[in-house]
């Protein structure tokens, strides 16, 4: 039927389809040098081009990711897709192999991941510290503690109900979350047992680095952060550092390339070069310096060897990966 | 804290989308692909399923579309759940790479409002009213000259249906996040950009996105009542 | 000839049975009347001769041919006939390809459809409106729309469901009209439904009286509304009077019936010892003086007792023994001075009263 409204939707839906198409066209464009899979619906995740890392949220929030990633692409032409996840979640991801290397800062769970035969190759890249943050008039009375005496205080105040104190908990099992218990065991408690349900002082955010340090904020709550995430998040919240010292404290991040014969299918070629970039002289100084300029200091300090092969870090982080 | 965080990313914000930010017209650009497509393609299926759950009797025709419709609230995040178990590397279709890619996006989007689509079309087939098909059968038309002209009455509602099912679509974050991963410059799109930002407290940019989803929502209302009116 | 032929047709949705037995035969080049209250089951009736819907038993040919035993061949016998229906219904498209719709299904030259179409929408007056959304038009125009839709398919038999329900005077008399020139010139079979009983009579040839699921009489339409066959169709035609007695004699062709002790002439054989006298208002004569008595006419006196009117008419209720309703122009009303009280000759031929057998417990109940 020929008529007005016929023409309408004809009009419409040709509309509607040539949007599609030049969204299809043009939507790889923006990202410079993405691959020409990106747009189409049979994108080969492993495709010589494009590696895929999942990594912690921490990682992300700061910008740091984002740096590497342009500097990288642009030297390489390969495309750096970042997935941000807790670090519980991006090693779940390497093992199942819909990554190519993941990006995490929890020693003990790294390690289960490489003894389980997923994978391979770790360098350790940076460290910084974990800070315990909390609002500046320390209503817990906890600064310049130890961690472990600061979280038995903190336990202490907190199911004695002392007005103002609370603690808001990544409850993710990401890296952060996973040092947050290990100081909860050190200081005497069973996690699953004791903490958990310890009141309603203790809070469970359930989110990534970022979102709970403004959680924190608005609630005037402690938490545990990494010093990166807080202080590229510095200007935006009103806590402040209240425990900053401690051997506990150390954070440090590592690559692990996911293990090509659990996963034939992943880009271990493309994650091997990535780990050797990542260790790299240019590369390290780079994230020696990453924040430097914004945030009056920098946010990681970069592992050299041999420094990284002795205690506290007993890792690997110079030697370069042969394939 | 400086200022007010809320005016400062207004102000920010129109900025953003005047200037035509890059990142900002990427991830919208991104966005309306992949919602548009899941809409496309769901529309390919849904459209011939639904009519052909409208015109042949069958029994249990009712626990189908009454089923459809209580899947019109299917939950985005298990939608998410369920395509990224699928599409993950240990899911059946994990060999199709699909995961953490617009295509897996468009996946996901697709089967969110599949039934959706499916069920629209059957309640826009069935507002045809039994006199009109009295009439069209009266008038000496074949069965499949039946099935054509009464597609083609219920064209507006059918496209309601449509327009409806891409609003749902471009506006749900549960399964793009999961599925897609909201990898930058790959898998982000509005509603996970936003999400991101907000986290990261950069207000202005979400805000931004914020405007513009809203523009896109109120585009398809705005087209959804001159369907209507007709 | 019988263009159609249904027997013991049955129609049930779900547990309702909505038709019940049906037997009619449709005359090549008649207008077929059915009138029924609504329900009766006309529209179901129409639907099931047009072949749009199949029925649940009985037989059925058209253009003599079988319908229950030939399924294929429907399409076929249904492009032959047309059927306009009680509400309007139009097509969101322009008027002209609501018009063209039948011609396109039978895959029509484009040409052939282009100016029956003109022609169609001129004969209905609607020429200026060719290119109009026919959603927009109003409910007469849409009507007259649908009418040619139906028309540029020149249908052998037309089926009218209701045509004019809901219609302004001047479109239904479009309507009417189209209908009538269509049966006189074009030899065009018509079957239309309606509870108007003034529609069923000026334009059918035939009637068929529709009650609860069944054709309950048909014939010439005087038949109908003067000597219906029973009680319910005596009621629905609109009989004022409906008086139960007792035969007493039979003479000279004349039948002698008793009510309240008053005795009663009519032309009707008796039709049983208990009877009901069916008497139409408008055959009663009202006077003010004793009229000269006329053979085989029943002359008595009576009280006026109530005066309704209902325009053009006045029902004038006399009390004779028993109650009487009689039928009279406001003018003649005026004339005698009618008013309560006053006492008034009552004349009615033998002729007008017509006789039915009393139905079964329905013995003086009732004087309608």
């Amino acid at each position: 039927m020929k008529t007005n409204a016929t023409l309408l939707t004809a009009g419409i839906i040709t509309i509607l389809l040539i949007l599609a198409l030049c969204a299809g066209c043009t939507s790889p464009a923006p990202g410079g040098n993405e691959t020409p899979g990106a747009g189409a619906t049979t994108a080969p995740a492993s495709g010589g081009n494009v590696l895929r890392i999942a990594t912690t949220t921490s990682l992300e929030n700061t910008g740091l990711l984002a740096e590497l990633e342009q500097v990288y692409e642009s030297e390489t032409g390969v495309d750096l897709q970042f997935i941000a996840q807790g670090t519980g979640q991006s090693i779940d991801s390497g093992r199942r192999g819909d990554v190519d290397l993941v990006l995490v800062h929890a020693p003990a769970l790294e390690q289960q991941f490489i003894d389980d035969g997923y994978g391979i190759n770790p360098r350790c890249i940076a460290y910084n510290y974990f800070i315990i943050v909390g609002p500046e008039s320390d209503p817990a009375g906890i600064a310049n503690m130890t961690p472990v005496e600061a979280f038995r205080t903190l336990y202490a105040a907190g199911t004695n109900e002392t007005a103002g104190v609370a603690f808001v908990s990544r409850g993710d099992n990401s890296g952060t979350h996973n040092q947050e218990k290990v100081l909860w065991e050190e200081a005497g408690y069973g996690y699953d047992t004791e903490i958990i349900d310890a009141g309603a002082w203790y809070v469970e955010a359930g989110k990534g680095m970022g979102d709970t340090l403004i959680l924190a904020n608005e609630q005037q709550a402690y938490t545990l952060s990494d010093e990166g995430t807080y202080l590229s998040f510095a200007d935006r919240l009103d806590l402040v550092p209240v425990v900053a010292q401690g051997a506990e404290l150390l954070n440090r991040y590592s690559a692990i390339a996911v293990n090509p014969e659990m996963h034939p299918d992943v880009n271990a070629e493309g994650a091997a070069d990535f780990i050797n970039w990542l260790i790299s002289d240019e590369t390290k100084q780079m994230i020696g310096e990453f924040g430097t300029e914004e945030f009056g200091k920098p946010l990681f300090t970069p592992l050299y060897a041999p420094e990284c092969t002795e205690p506290p870090f007993n890792c690997t982080c110079a030697e370069p990966i042969t394939t | 804290m400086n200022g007010n965080p809320i005016i400062e990313g207004f102000i920010e914000a129109i900025e953003l989308i005047v200037t035509l930010n890059p990142q900002v017209v990427e991830i919208t650009i991104r966005s309306l692909y992949i919602s548009l497509t899941a809409t496309f393609v769901a529309t390919l299926i849904a459209l011939p399923i639904g009519a052909l759950i409208y015109f042949y009797e069958f029994r249990g025709k009712r626990a189908v579309v009454s089923t459809l419709q209580t899947l019109y609230a299917l939950p985005t995040v298990i939608v998410g759940l369920l395509v990224f178990l699928f599409l993950s590397n240990i899911g059946p279709f994990g060999f199709l790479r699909l995961l953490y890619t617009p295509g897996g996006m468009i996946v996901a989007q697709t089967i969110l409002i599949i039934p959706l689509l499916m069920g629209l079309t059957v309640a826009a087939l069935s507002g045809i009213d039994r006199d009109k098909r009295y009439t069209i059968t009266a008038l000496g038309a074949s069965r499949l000259q039946t099935v054509m002209t009464i597609i083609a009455e219920a064209r507006f509602a059918v496209m309601a249906g449509v327009l409806l099912g891409f609003g749902r679509a471009i506006a749900e974050v549960g399964t793009v996040m999961i599925v897609g991963g909201n990898i930058r410059g790959a898998t982000r799109v509005l509603t996970t950009a936003i999400a991101l930002n907000t986290s990261m407290a950069n207000y202005s940019l979400s805000i931004a996105l914020g405007i513009i989803l809203l523009g896109v929502a109120l585009g398809v209302n705005i087209v959804l009542s001159l369907v209507q009116r007709r | 000839m019988a263009i159609i032929e249904a027997h013991d047709i049955k129609k049930s949705y779900g547990n309702l049975e909505v038709l019940h037995d049906v037997d009619l035969s449709v005359r090549e080049g008649e207008i077929l009347g059915l009138i029924g209250p609504s329900g009766s089951g006309k529209s179901t009736l129409l639907r099931i001769l047009d072949l749009i819907e199949p029925a649940n038993e009985g037989e059925l040919s058209v253009f003599g041919i079988d319908t229950i035993a030939d399924r294929g061949s429907w399409l076929d016998l249904r492009r032959r006939m047309g059927m306009l229906f009680q509400r309007p219904i139009v097509f969101n498209a322009s008027v002209y390809d609501n018009v063209a719709m039948g011609l396109r299904y039978r895959r029509a030259p484009r040409d052939d459809i282009d100016r029956k179409v003109k022609d169609a929408l001129e004969a209905v007056g609607l020429s200026r409106y060719i290119k109009s959304r026919a959603t927009d038009l109003s409910g007469g125009e849409q009507q007259r729309v649908a009418l040619s839709r139906v028309l540029v398919t020149d249908p052998e038999i037309l089926f009218l469901d209701e045509p004019t329900a809901n219609l302004d005077p001047t479109s239904t008399a479009t309507i009417e009209a189209i209908v009538t020139r269509l049966n006189r010139e074009a030899n065009m079979t018509v079957v239309i439904s309606t509870h108007d009983l003034a529609q069923g009579q000026r334009l059918a040839h035939r009637v068929g009286v529709m009650l609860e699921g069944m054709i309950a009489q048909t014939g010439a339409s005087r038949e109908i509304f003067h000597e219906p066959k029973d009680r319910r169709i005596a009621r629905f035609v609109g009989v004022q009077n409906i008086v139960p007695g007792r035969v007493v004699s039979r003479s000279d062709g004349l039948t002698v019936v008793e009510a309240r002790g008053k005795q009663i002439l009519s032309t009707t054989p008796p039709p049983a010892d208990e009877v009901e006298m069916i008497v139409r208002g408008e055959d009663i004569s009202l006077h003010r003086r004793e009229p000269g008595h006329e053979e085989a006419e029943n002359l008595f006196p009576a009280t006026v007792t109530a005066i309704e009117p209902t325009a053009p008419f006045v029902n004038v209720t006399v009390h004779c023994g028993c109650d009487l309703v009689a039928l009279v122009t406001a003018r003649r009303a005026e004339t005698l001075g009618l008013r309560e009280g006053i006492e008034v000759w009552v004349s009615l031929q033998a002729k007008a009263v017509h006789l039915i057998p009393q139905a079964e417990g329905g013995k003086l109940t009732d004087t309608g």
